[in-house]
């Protein structure tokens, strides 16, 4: 249920008896522009670095230990449209404790503490603490490039995208770093804390009472409910891109972007998910069987829908001079979806698959907490699991075969060795 | 069936052992849609030199079979077993470590359906020349996929210094050259001395009724016949008197150098409640030394020689153990020399307070109750190691009993130089 602390501001409770924990997830959303990536994550590393009232990491640190090892960190990420700033909580449930306070409200005593007095001295961040966290960002841009598997994810991401909000990396990119200021950042931070759209997420052995009077504590003041879409919708040009990079590495990566035109919880959502499963998405689907199992091309090689940008992704993992025969093999796999050509077991298989996951996530609070947010940015309220699960039951082949009619092939990325 | 409640936690624990020597271990969990079940045997990537079940000759085996006969094991004649349990809506799983091998699946629905699908996909192997020389190439993929990973190579570059002669030194996949020397007959080999009941570990967790499950499984493995188990044979160079390399680096092509500092245990491993108890003094030490509570962590991170990818580990296997603190640095002579530095004096270190050690403590304690809130947790933390009769559950009453006293000690007999070493990675073109 949903308790609104004002407006743009919501309090949703999920309780259950199943956890040993209170798990609470702070998110504040924010329309992704070009320029808020970068400061965003770097405001998100100094509210998890320190505050005024633990003003090193140690101090910080200490004081969630003494809660019995709270766990605390916070995170960005991208949404279709939307920025997204994470808090988030893990702590042990009062019953299994043997302390007179309760932690539970000492843990939110806490987040409203490191959210709303962070470390700042006349209208800006802490220098040291600001420079240093700077420096680790860049460092972190710059580490990009020893994961090859991801260095290679966002070099697709660039060449397929047109709106360079969505190129960019959602922790943001080093080119922006040198025009952030201690002080620039405060204004970044004041403008979070006044116009994000905030939900605050709990799952746990809790009421919904004991937690809205726990919040009581936290002093948002009302912002402009959204209006915006979170979907983005753009399209991208007709024609195909290509890049290819060489580097000194063991093994190849040649990734795929399509448009889907599948977006998260539309009509076409089911068919799309079922689609997923079929072409790249588990062990029986067309791309692990055909790349991997029968031509021993790859040991990864699997698919993956953005349904809040209407985009696919395919990822895998060989040898150079193979490219060209995966490629042809994948793009054959796709035609064969867009005629029909998949079997019944496998259709079946892949439902069933769905379902399984959807169950699954319930049994994971973090998990849990993720989807319940997604419903809510999506469709505003929280979709009732059998819902979902009736919808996934009552697709059919035939509206599979229409989603993979409308995906198309739009870039590649190939990253490859020396030597290949 | 054996029972044990665990009143504080709010677990029960049912045990049993089959006839056929299969070890069963059941843990229902109340509210959970999930179920999730391992199947594991005592055999991993080190296991490679052994006396084959019922031959009294010592064979060698080429590096990396043990994983190459896990992924073998989801093919059968008839078909991919992933699609078996894909039709009754389960993930299935596996994986391979240095000591231990573990099929998987978690489902919702059909539990009987998708455990004697387990059961029987590991227990009726199928190899062939040709599905063996398949999949090389997949695994091959693999390797170069570990091979161009720093942090594994990190890792593996200091366990080839600390283990000259020890197979913790070769990647658990072994490399493109070793795989090439499989056979199905070697895999015929292997699995006949490792898979016997008698070496093997049922663990189910999740949405069950125990006594039912139970059944399911008396039922499945009566039906079954195996020969008696015989103790199996192996030989592994001892840990403790070889030679360690103190230091090497390579060059990768990467932004950000890496550096990695560990020491190799020496103490023997029991398999009794003792090695539980030596595991997490050790998690305790590494906390109060490295933790994000620490001093030294406070200076380290302020003076910029490490940030949010810096990580501490105890590693514990059957028969070896080793520590290893690292990440990536701008400095890695300079980590290397502080983290040295903390290490070798940890007995008297300035962290070694009782207030610290308490505030650790506080901390692992519900660290632990947090991380049991996963099934997957729970089944990985019964099958990680042979800890006798102790368990999981039994980790928190350890914490709570253990003293500042104990990790002193430990410091004292673990923290030495002969047996420590650090591993370097750096940019190409940047080595001496």
């Amino acid at each position: 249920m949903a308790v609104k602390l004002t407006d743009g501001v919501t309090l949703h409770v999920l309780p259950t008896k199943k956890f040993k924990t209170v798990r609470i997830k702070i998110k504040l959303k924010a329309p992704l522009r070009e320029d808020n990536s970068t400061s965003r994550t770097l405001l998100a590393s100094l509210l998890e670095t320190n505050s005024q009232k633990y003003p090193t990491q140690t101090a910080m640190r200490s004081e969630l230990s003494r809660l019995y090892g709270a766990s605390f960190y916070t995170d960005v990420t991208k949404k279709g449209t939307a920025h997204i700033l994470t808090l988030d909580l893990n702590v042990v449930n009062d019953k299994f404790l043997s302390e007179s306070d309760s932690v539970l409200n000492q843990s939110v005593a806490f987040l409203e503490e490191v959210l709303f007095r962070p470390n700042v001295q006349e209208g800006a961040f802490h220098e040291e603490t600001f420079n240093r966290e700077r420096e680790n960002l860049r460092d972190e841009y710059s580490s990009y490039y020893d994961d090859k598997q991801l260095y290679a994810a966002l070099a697709l991401q660039e060449l397929y995208f047109d709106d360079p909000a969505q190129q960019i990396p959602s922790r943001g990119r080093e080119e922006d770093l040198e025009k952030i200021t201690p002080r620039s950042l405060y204004m970044d931070y004041q403008k979070m804390l006044q116009e994000d759209i905030v939900e605050i997420l709990v799952v746990g052995d809790v009421t919904e009472d004991e937690l809205a009077k726990a919040f009581r504590i936290f002093s948002f003041s009302p912002r402009k409910e959204a209006g915006s879409q979170v979907f983005y919708a753009g399209k991208q040009g007709m024609d195909k891109k290509e890049k290819t990079e060489i580097h000194p590495v063991a093994q190849a990566k040649l990734n795929l972007a399509y448009d889907t035109g599948v977006y998260y919880h539309a009509e076409n959502y089911y068919a799309g998910q079922v689609f997923n499963g079929l072409f790249g998405g588990y062990p029986h689907s067309k791309l692990f069987t055909n790349v991997r199992e029968k031509e021993s091309l790859a040991y990864y090689a699997s698919s993956f829908m953005d349904t809040f940008r209407g985009t696919m992704t395919v990822e895998t993992g060989i040898e150079g001079m193979d490219a060209p025969k995966v490629e042809r093999i994948i793009a054959q796999q796709l035609e064969e979806m867009q005629n029909g050509l998949f079997e019944e077991e496998a259709f079946l298989q892949t439902k069933e698959m769905l379902k399984n996951g959807l169950y699954q996530s319930e049994d994971s609070p973090g998990g849990y907490l993720e989807r319940v947010y997604a419903n809510i940015i999506a469709k505003g309220s929280i979709i009732p699991l059998d819902e979902w699960i009736e919808k996934i039951d009552r697709v059919t082949k035939a509206d599979v075969q229409d989603v993979a009619q409308n995906i198309s092939l739009k870039a590649r990325f190939l990253l490859k060795g020396e030597s290949d | 069936m054996e029972i044990k409640r665990y009143e504080q936690l709010d677990e029960v624990l049912y045990t049993d052992k089959l006839e056929n020597g299969l070890t069963i271990k059941l843990l229902p969990k109340k509210g959970f849609h999930k179920t999730f079940a391992l199947f594991s045997t005592d055999y991993g990537s080190i296991d490679n030199e052994f006396i084959p079940l019922g031959e009294n000759a010592q064979i060698r085996v080429p590096d990396g079979i043990a994983h190459f006969l896990e992924h073998k094991l989801f093919e059968k004649e008839e078909g991919d077993v992933f699609q078996v349990f894909g039709k009754y809506g389960a993930s299935a799983n596996a994986f391979t470590s240095f000591s231990k091998t573990a099929y998987l699946f978690s489902s919702t629905n059909r539990v009987k359906d998708n455990l004697e699908t387990l059961l029987d996909f590991v227990q009726e192997p199928y190899f062939t020349d040709k599905t063996v020389e398949k999949e090389k190439g997949i695994i091959a993929q693999e390797i170069r996929m570990y091979d161009d990973s720093p942090d594994w190579r990190l890792l593996f570059g200091l366990l080839e210094n600390l283990y000259p002669n020890h197979p913790a030194n070769t990647d658990i996949a072994g490399t493109v050259d070793s795989i090439q020397q499989i056979t199905s007959e070697l895999l015929y080999t292997c699995y006949r001395t490792f898979y016997h009941p008698g070496n093997m570990t049922l663990t189910v967790i999740g949405n069950i009724d125990p006594e039912e499950v139970h059944g399911w499984i008396q039922a499945n493995q009566s039906k079954k016949e195996f020969p008696p188990f015989t103790a199996i044979q192996r030989f592994l160079p001892g840990t403790e008197l070889e030679n360690v390399e103190p230091f090497r680096s390579i060059e990768m092509p990467v932004n950000r150098p890496k550096a990695i500092v560990g020491i190799k245990g020496t103490r023997p491993h029991k398999e009794d409640a003792s090695d539980l108890r030596f595991r997490i003094g050790m998690d305790l030490l590494l906390k109060m030394l490295f933790g994000p509570t620490s001093a030294n962590y406070l200076k380290l991170y302020d003076s910029g020689l490490i940030d949010d990818s810096f990580s501490y580990e105890f590693s514990y296997e059957r028969s070896f153990d080793f520590l290893s603190v690292g990440g990536d640095t701008k400095d890695p002579d300079g980590l290397t020399d502080v983290l040295k530095e903390i290490l070798l004096s940890a007995k008297n270190s300035p962290e070694m307070t009782e207030e610290n050690f308490e505030l650790v403590k506080k901390r692992s304690i519900g660290q632990m109750l947090q991380a049991m809130n996963s099934i997957e947790y729970l089944a990985h933390q019964f099958i990680e190691a042979d800890y006798g009769e102790a368990n999981v559950f039994d980790i928190v009453p350890i914490m709570e009993d253990i003293t500042l006293e104990e990790l002193q000690e430990l410091a004292d007999c673990y923290m030495k130089a002969p047996v420590l070493s650090a591993f370097h990675i750096l940019p190409r073109g940047e080595d001496q």
